[in-house]
């Protein structure tokens, strides 16, 4: 096993099993509480695929949040039954480019790490349980659509993408869900839950070796296909497909989106020091301590909710900006002049060296939490990228960088305004 | 993981718990008061204008770069509900400041900037800062009309207004746009200084080195007067059942029930009470979900929970509205195997190591740690996590019935694409 040092001073243990999984531990010693995930690197973009020698498989939108519902049925009993016999709380998600399992317990961690692997590795479908499950995530879909800042959010991709799936929704749509098969789900199963797509983590008061040792020893067999799978993603044209689209809603304020388009060209190191590049970037206009917040804060165009995310994948990256406001459109004008001048503008060392600070302390902070230092962790062995250079990474990001993402990547050609309106 | 109490002073009570678990020194403080409409819009306000500047940091850019400096220290304050008091909460987070260069030095500064924007606000003339009241009274407008946005805590609001209209409950924490509209600077100011001075304040810390803190906090607190005595909610007998519906924009309709549970935090039945809270709705094995959910396939979530303050249990479930009818009959039969004893061993047990499994989670992290306690705090009656534990243990199935019997089905709303805006009164 390999250790790694993380910047809190705590170890992290890295292996691989023969059949592929990697294994990470973090020993969290003192705590009460153990937390482990086992995720698939697979979600809701890898709609077409062709295993070594087979035929192109294509797939509907949706299928890997409904397989994620569905590997909690068994031909006897249920899956929460016997977490709830540990006392253990099992629960799983999706997102756009892996699906997750996970469970959390302050006793038992062994056996319920033992049933974890298990029911991720045990699928039971029938035509009527899949059927069943439609209405269920019917439902779940109604409540997304219901929500202001996920419609928002939705449109914008939608906007700024013609044919990448990550214009689509995670869950798929009402339509699409239903004319998901047992068969297909199978097929995704197959291709995609194969050990090597695979990682487990474990974080909370555990030997790395005796963790280790279990998951060794009942990680089940893969008697199915088990190689390479090639994932086709449609060709992404540089323009954007709307740059500027509206809808109403029963709400009571306008919620308004900045988004842009860039070329997903960052691969390993390079997309976490670009993440923290556009995180300080960010900053300079969105944070409590920027001039620009306070004016924009003082002129009552923003509220508290005032953010901006960096999403960046082999497959895509975007930024994205933006808040509720009463006009959005003079918000428009005021962003498309702050991004203009901050071209221009010096950041000044002090400001820089502030900034960075803070991203620091808010990273040590971060591994108190358990779901989201191990989800981490997976997500960037994914994306092969080395948690821990997180410092030297931060250390070594200029002023001149942070320029370049005014200057370069905020590119207004390629960019996409989603904007909800107050119906009535 | 306990917490040694010692007081500060009139009404002061310093709640530590000396731990190096974690990469965070935490702080929170609670000033509680009685949920009154008079004064809840007011108290909503006084966070929102505390954090635009203090005395030493005048404005927020301020406040924010010293805390950059402090290597992402965290400060934040909010308004919360806990039966019938409303209670102004402080929370002061920093990277533990072992971990850091010039560590010593850290600490003080982050805690005089934390105290100074709590206790030391920037005042003229007897009144806050008139451009910080002014547009924070607009932000508290907006968010107060915001509270539609969100479907299901826009449903639960409507919900408490109706079933408990003319209780003290019935108010949002935030209070209300007509109080709001008619709140001036220094009404709201004065009504700050009482709340600081004459309220009960509680202050938890988590994190190494308390004693250092403990005293700066000492020699921070100024000078209280005599401290205001409050009250506890009285119990509610149900006169007939009621059922409201609301027609808005929605896709998805919001089915809410709700439930006298007449026992409370400081009666016997407490823990039985909250036992068959869990068997009924809390986890993935309970009641509700296993029939609504997954056997119906009706809803995709659907649950319970209690107030165990102001006695009340309420269920809700998102669902479809031409299902409405199915999915209230499938709850309510729910309720009913509760009262019936129609529940397996397995579900009792499975519900017990559940809740004892979440209660000693709350030990893993700071916040949780020290927000637990607000139950305690507002009834006099702290408790650790181990007796809480050992309560729950000691539950049988005899003592759950008994609490399920006491429940009284008081109202049922729902909110959904169809019906009256604002909500039609009717019989059940």
């Amino acid at each position: 096993m390999e250790q790694i040092k993380l910047p809190t001073g705590e170890k992290l243990w890295q292996s691989q099993l023969p059949n592929g999984l990697s294994v990470f531990v973090l020993p969290k010693p003192g705590f009460r509480r153990t937390y482990a995930v086992i995720s698939t690197h697979y979600g809701s973009i890898d709609s077409q695929f062709r295993r070594e020698g087979e035929q192109v498989l294509s797939v509907p939108p949706g299928i890997a949040h409904f397989l994620e519902h569905k590997l909690f049925e068994e031909e006897e009993g249920s899956v929460f039954d016997r977490f709830a016999d540990l006392g253990a709380s099992v629960n799983a998600f999706t997102s756009s480019t892996q699906t997750s399992y996970l469970f959390s317990t302050t006793e038992n961690w062994q056996e319920a790490l033992i049933q974890l692997i298990e029911f991720v590795n045990k699928p039971y479908l029938t035509d009527e349980n899949v059927e069943k499950e439609k209405g269920i995530i019917e439902q779940e879909l109604r409540m997304y659509a219901d929500h202001p800042q996920r419609r928002v959010y939705s449109a914008l991709l939608e906007g700024l993408y013609q044919r990448n799936p990550i214009r689509l929704d995670i869950g798929g749509t009402v339509e699409s869900v239903r004319e998901i098969t047992k068969e297909q789900l199978y097929d995704c199963y197959y291709t995609f839950y194969q050990p090597g797509n695979m990682a487990l983590a474990i974080a909370g008061d555990v030997e790395p070796k005796e963790a280790h040792s279990l998951i060794a020893e009942h990680y089940p067999e893969w008697s199915h296909y088990s190689g390479p799978v090639e994932r086709f993603f449609p060709t992404e044209p540089k323009e954007v497909a709307k740059d500027w689209s509206e809808e109403e809603m029963a709400i009571s304020r306008p919620q308004y989106l900045l988004g842009f388009k860039h070329d997903p060209i960052w691969r390993g190191e390079e997309i976490l020091r670009q993440q923290l590049i556009m995180a300080i970037a960010w900053r300079l206009i969105t944070a409590r301590s920027s001039q620009h917040f306070n004016e924009l804060y003082d002129k009552e165009l923003v509220s508290d909710s005032f953010g901006a995310s960096f999403s960046c994948h082999p497959q895509f990256a975007y930024s994205v900006i933006g808040t509720d406001t009463d006009d959005p459109e003079r918000l428009h004008d005021e962003l498309t002049r702050i991004i203009h001048e901050l071209r221009r503008e010096k950041l000044c060392p002090t400001e820089l060296d502030r900034l960075k600070r803070s991203l620091y302390g808010g990273h040590l902070a971060s591994y108190d939490s358990f779901e989201y230092a191990a989800n981490r962790v997976i997500s960037n062995h994914f994306n092969q990228i080395p948690s821990a250079r997180f410092l030297p990474l931060l250390s070594s990001i200029t002023a001149e960088q942070v320029t370049a993402v005014f200057t370069d990547l905020l590119d207004w050609n390629r960019s996409s305004v989603s904007i909800l309106r107050v119906k009535g | 993981m306990n917490f040694v109490q010692c007081n500060l002073g009139a009404g002061v009570r310093l709640h530590l718990c000396e731990t190096d678990k974690f990469k965070s020194l935490t702080c929170k403080m609670f000033i509680q008061q009685d949920l009154n409409e008079e004064h809840a819009t007011s108290t909503a306000l006084i966070p929102l204008v505390l954090q635009r500047g203090s005395r030493q940091f005048p404005s927020v850019a301020q406040i924010a770069r010293e805390l950059e400096y402090l290597y992402a220290a965290s400060l934040g304050m909010d308004v919360l509900k806990l039966g019938e008091r409303q209670i102004l909460e402080f929370h002061f987070q920093m990277v533990d400041p072992s971990l850091l260069p010039d560590s010593e030095e850290h600490l003080e500064r982050g805690l005089r900037t934390f105290w100074g924007i709590a206790a030391d606000p920037a005042v003229e003339n007897g009144r806050f800062n008139e451009t910080f009241f002014s547009q924070e009274k607009a932000n508290l407008r907006r968010e107060l009309e915001g509270i539609l946005n969100n479907k299901h805590a826009y449903a639960m609001t409507r919900f408490v207004q109706l079933m408990c209209a003319g209780e003290p409950f019935a108010i949002h924490k935030y209070g209300d746009l007509q109080s709001l509209a008619k709140l001036e600077n220094e009404g709201v100011y004065r009504h700050y200084q009482s709340l600081i001075r004459s309220y009960p304040l509680d202050i938890f810390l988590v994190g190494t080195n308390l004693d250092v803190i403990a005293n700066l906090l000492a020699q921070l607190i100024s000078e209280r007067e005599q401290v205001v005595d409050l009250s506890l909610p009285k119990g509610v007998d149900v006169a007939k059942l009621r059922y409201f519906c609301e027609g808005t924009d929605v896709q998805q309709s919001i089915l809410v029930l709700g439930y006298r549970t007449n026992r409370t935090y400081l009666d016997d039945g407490y823990y039985p009470l909250l036992v068959a809270n869990g068997i009924l709705g809390e986890f993935p094995h309970s009641k509700l979900f296993v029939n609504v959910r997954e056997k119906a396939s009706l809803a995709y979530y659907v649950g319970s929970n209690v107030d165990g303050s102001k006695g009340l249990l309420t269920i809700s479930a998102g669902i479809d509205w031409r299902e409405r009818e199915q999915a209230l009959a499938i709850i309510k039969q729910q309720v009913e195997q509760l009262r019936q004893g129609d529940f397996s061993q397995a579900e009792l047990e499975q519900t017990k190591v559940g809740m004892i499994n979440s209660m000693i989670s709350m030990a893993d992290n700071p916040s949780s740690l020290i927000v637990r306690n607000l139950m305690g705090v507002v009834h006099g009656d702290l408790r650790s996590i181990d007796t809480v534990v050992e309560q729950i243990r000691a539950v049988e199935q005899r003592d759950v019935v008994e609490a399920a019997e006491q429940l009284v089905l008081d109202t049922t709303y729902i909110l959904g694409p169809q019906g009256e805006v604002g909500g039609t009164n009717g019989t059940n």
